[in-house]
């Protein structure tokens, strides 16, 4: 891998790129001003690759469009390196002098012969032959990905055979190219980039690193652990077991939005004291014994780092409603009655502190962030930040190839659940709907949850579209109306999981992947049943 | 900027108007704000603003709380047009409404093209020089009937139904709006029915349309939108004789039906 865990590149780069590779992202609905950036690419001549099980609105405007079975990734991705090294289209000089571990890749991806992938992805081999070209030919090509990469039991391979596919074209380091997740929330770059995982301080300094443990030992006049914490899914079996008592929950609605819906509630049953943090009322704030206000962007401070690393101000423009306070005051205020007092008294001087502890942010100051706002890495007060990472050296030196075997997903359709599931978003809603279904307009344009099906499924099942349908999987079942449409293959249903009375969560399966240990949201098996 | 600051001055002082809409910077981005004798400290830091805005859509809000009052409001020749039609559809009285005119810079002159920059009452600026250029809507009607389907299928096939174009429109101001009419606009799918969706609002630009081109501006996806309306501002030219926002005392063609009998009134 590179060593960063971001967008390598910039969004307006991709304007200028000659071939952009979407996979497992909806783009138009889910980052629409991203989607455009991709559609001025093409109105200037770049290839458009979509590689998505259902026929998704950026598919139309997809020059090659390849519908994989679902958690085929690894298969598809090493199937394309694979013509693309026989072909002879690797980066010789680039493989030569920035990367190591080539002939393990080599090794690997010799097993996934055209055919065989065809075999496993469902896609053909004409169609493998041309992504491989297109990609590896353009004079500059981008790889666009979202979380229908990441949310499978195989998250971190996916992301990784993405990697190797980009540096074995020399693709990272390079202008409009690289590999490009794309977060779905304004902040979710930057709350990452703070710290907010269980192995990292802020700018992703390892806890487990005792010169880092030192720094912040002294910065913060504490002795700190120096053991990771707990993951969201281990802290939840964490409860079960009654080592963690307490859970505070800032911002977030499990309930709707993990996986195994049945489970997380006994958990939220079980635990012994609740604290939720959140704007407004949600599906996990009814477990609470204490519920706590937080404000909306209107009324406070900070910054937000979006998904391409830029650290943006926003600005107060309201005095907070009612009892609510930013984020950062509960906090503070918790921490002084703890014992550990935080002395700050504005927004900017949380900034300042960020800068002294954090390198990457060590040049970014709210004096700077006017205007277009900064791009980490930003290391000292005269840096400029940085347009695309890894330019000269990547993070880590060198980049390192992994070899990456398939695996198929956890659940396999059977006799029993015959049919396939994945989740996503549709473009009104924003996750679990706790702010976008509080609009009128928004709750207007989608009021309630629906199930695409392929019209030969609904054929098969006798369904209509005036029918209501039962969805069942080993955790649980819905009713939910069906939604008869060419855009999900045959034998899968897909259903986005904003709405709580037709939770897609009630479904979905809790395998995770080993090593990032996210959920595998984009694949279980189901079945159906006409509600009579 | 002296000058307007003066006349915004004046005709606060003088009680000629309750208020003066128009833009004020706040930091360095400038925001709609409305001046009134209480906050004529704020004049000071008035500003014509690099981009335009759609002021008069506010002052319709502010005049249905204060009918009788008058109001002052800053005014390119876009936005004279369209509060020209505002007065028609009786959205705004004229004479409660004062405009205070703002010249366009050169580079807007430029980027826009349209028939007329110039408003009526020029206060801040000078009176640059037109430059009217319709080579893209020349452009599509080049095209064979084939290609120009296939052009706009793709263009409007971009929609992601954010609904911009409408509410950023100074002379979108109906209460119900068709395109939010159900089942005729079917919910929750981009993009929206092609192109019904997109003609639907062709068809009710038709004898409006003012040619300001911030519809195509706000569009997150580029579409050419206003190129699509320019064309039907030009066919009721044609067809009808009427040039929305261009002519003060016409009555507009949609308000008169068969023999004239049905003209809305005030």
């Amino acid at each position: 891998m590179f060593g960063s865990g971001a967008m390598t590149n910039s969004i307006a780069e991709l304007e200028d790129s000659k071939c952009i590779f979407i996979i497992g992202s909806n783009t138009s609905e889910a980052h629409p001003l991203i989607a455009n950036r991709i559609l001025r690419a093409k109105a200037k001549g770049a290839k458009i690759i979509v590689a998505d099980p259902r026929k998704i609105h950026i598919a139309f405007y997809a020059d090659i469009h390849v519908r994989q079975n679902l958690g085929t990734d690894v298969a598809l991705l090493n199937g394309i390196m694979n013509i693309i090294i026989s072909k002879g289209w690797q980066a010789r000089e680039y493989i030569e002098a920035r990367t190591e571990n080539y002939a393990v890749l080599q090794e690997s991806v010799a097993n996934y012969p055209p055919e065989k992938v065809s075999e496993i992805t469902g896609v053909s081999v004409q169609d493998l032959n041309a992504i491989a070209e297109a990609y590896a030919k353009a004079p500059s090509a981008s790889i666009v990905y979202a979380m229908g990469i990441t949310q499978h039991t195989t998250g971190v391979d996916n992301v990784k055979s993405l990697a190797n596919l980009a540096m074995l074209c020399g693709r990272v380091g390079a202008e409009s190219c690289g590999v490009n997740p794309l977060r779905g929330q304004n902040n979710g770059q930057g709350a990452c980039d703070m710290g907010a995982l269980p192995n990292v301080y802020s700018g992703y300094q390892r806890v487990d690193d005792e010169e880092v443990g030192k720094k912040f030992d002294a910065a913060w006049g504490a002795q700190l652990s120096r053991k990771p914490g707990l993951t969201l899914m281990d802290m939840m079996h964490a409860i079960e077991e009654g080592q963690v008592r307490a859970l505070y929950i800032m911002g977030e609605n499990p309930v709707v939005s993990d996986p195994n819906r049945a489970h997380v509630e006994s958990v939220l049953k079980k635990v012994e004291f609740l604290v939720v943090q959140d704007i407004f009322m949600t599906e996990t704030a009814q477990y609470a014994q204490v519920i706590l206000p937080g404000v909306s962007f209107a009324e406070k401070d900070g910054t937000f780092t979006n998904t391409e690393r830029r650290v943006q101000r926003v600005r107060k423009a309201i005095e907070p409603v009612g009892n609510a306070r930013p984020d950062w005051q509960i906090i503070c205020s918790l921490s002084d009655m703890i014992g550990y007092p935080m002395n700050y008294n504005e927004a900017g001087e949380i900034q300042d502190e960020i800068k002294s502890v954090t390198p990457s942010y060590g040049g970014i100051t709210y004096a700077r962030l006017d205007g277009d706002g900064l791009q980490w890495p930003c290391p000292t007060s005269e840096h400029p930040g940085t347009k695309f990472l890894h330019k000269e050296r990547f993070t880590r030196g060198r980049g390192l190839f992994s070899a990456i075997a398939f695996k198929p997903p956890a659940e396999a359709s059977d006799n029993e659940f015959p049919l396939m599931l994945t989740t996503g978003r549709n473009f009104v809603h924003y996750h679990t709907g706790t702010l976008t279904r509080q609009s009128r307009s928004l709750d207007d344009e989608q009021k309630e949850g629906y199930a695409e099906i392929n019209p030969l499924d609904a054929h098969k099942y006798g369904i209509s579209k005036r029918d209501r349908i039962k969805v069942v999987s080993r955790r649980g079942a819905i009713e939910i109306k069906p939604e008869i449409t060419g855009r999900v293959p045959e034998g899968i249903l897909f259903i986005p999981f904003h709405f709580a009375e037709a939770a897609a969560n009630a479904l979905t399966i809790d395998a995770l992947d080993p090593v990032a240990k996210i959920p595998e949201y984009k694949v279980c098996a189901v079945r159906i049943e006409k509600v009579a | 900027m002296e000058a307007l600051k003066n006349k915004v001055n004046e005709l606060l002082e003088s009680g000629g108007i309750a208020g003066f809409l128009g833009l004020r910077n706040f930091g360095s981005e400038p925001f709609p704000f409305l001046f009134t004798r209480d906050t004529a400290a704020e004049v000071e830091k008035i500003t014509t603003g690099a981009v335009r805005y759609p002021l008069s859509k506010i002052l319709i809000r502010i005049a249905a709380v204060y009918p009788d009052a008058i109001f002052g409001i800053m005014c390119r020749a876009c936005d004279e047009r369209a509060i020209i039609e505002l007065f028609k559809n009786t959205k705004l009285r004229s004479d409660k409404v004062i405009t205070i005119g703002i010249s366009c810079t050169d580079d807007l002159v430029q980027a826009c093209k349209c028939e007329n920059p110039q408003p009526s009452n020029l206060v801040s600026g000078e009176a640059g020089k037109k430059e009217f250029d319709r080579s893209d809507v020349q452009k599509i009607a080049s095209m064979t009937l084939e290609q120009r389907f296939d052009f706009w299928t793709e263009q409007l096939g971009k929609c992601i139904k954010c609904y911009g174009c409408r509410n950023i429109c100074p002379v979108c101001f109906c209460d119900v709006c068709t395109l939010e009419d159900q089942p005729l606009v079917k919910r929750g799918e981009i993009p929206p029915e092609l192109p019904s969706f997109h003609l639907t609002r062709a068809y009710h630009m038709a004898g409006r349309c003012v040619d300001c081109g911030l519809c195509e501006e706000a569009c997150p996806v580029d579409i050419p939108l206003r190129t699509l309306y320019r064309r039907v501002r030009e066919s009721v030219k044609e067809l009808l004789d009427y040039l929305p926002g261009e002519e003060r005392d016409k009555v507009p063609p949609i308000q008169v039906l068969g023999d004239g009998l049905f003209e809305i009134r005030d």
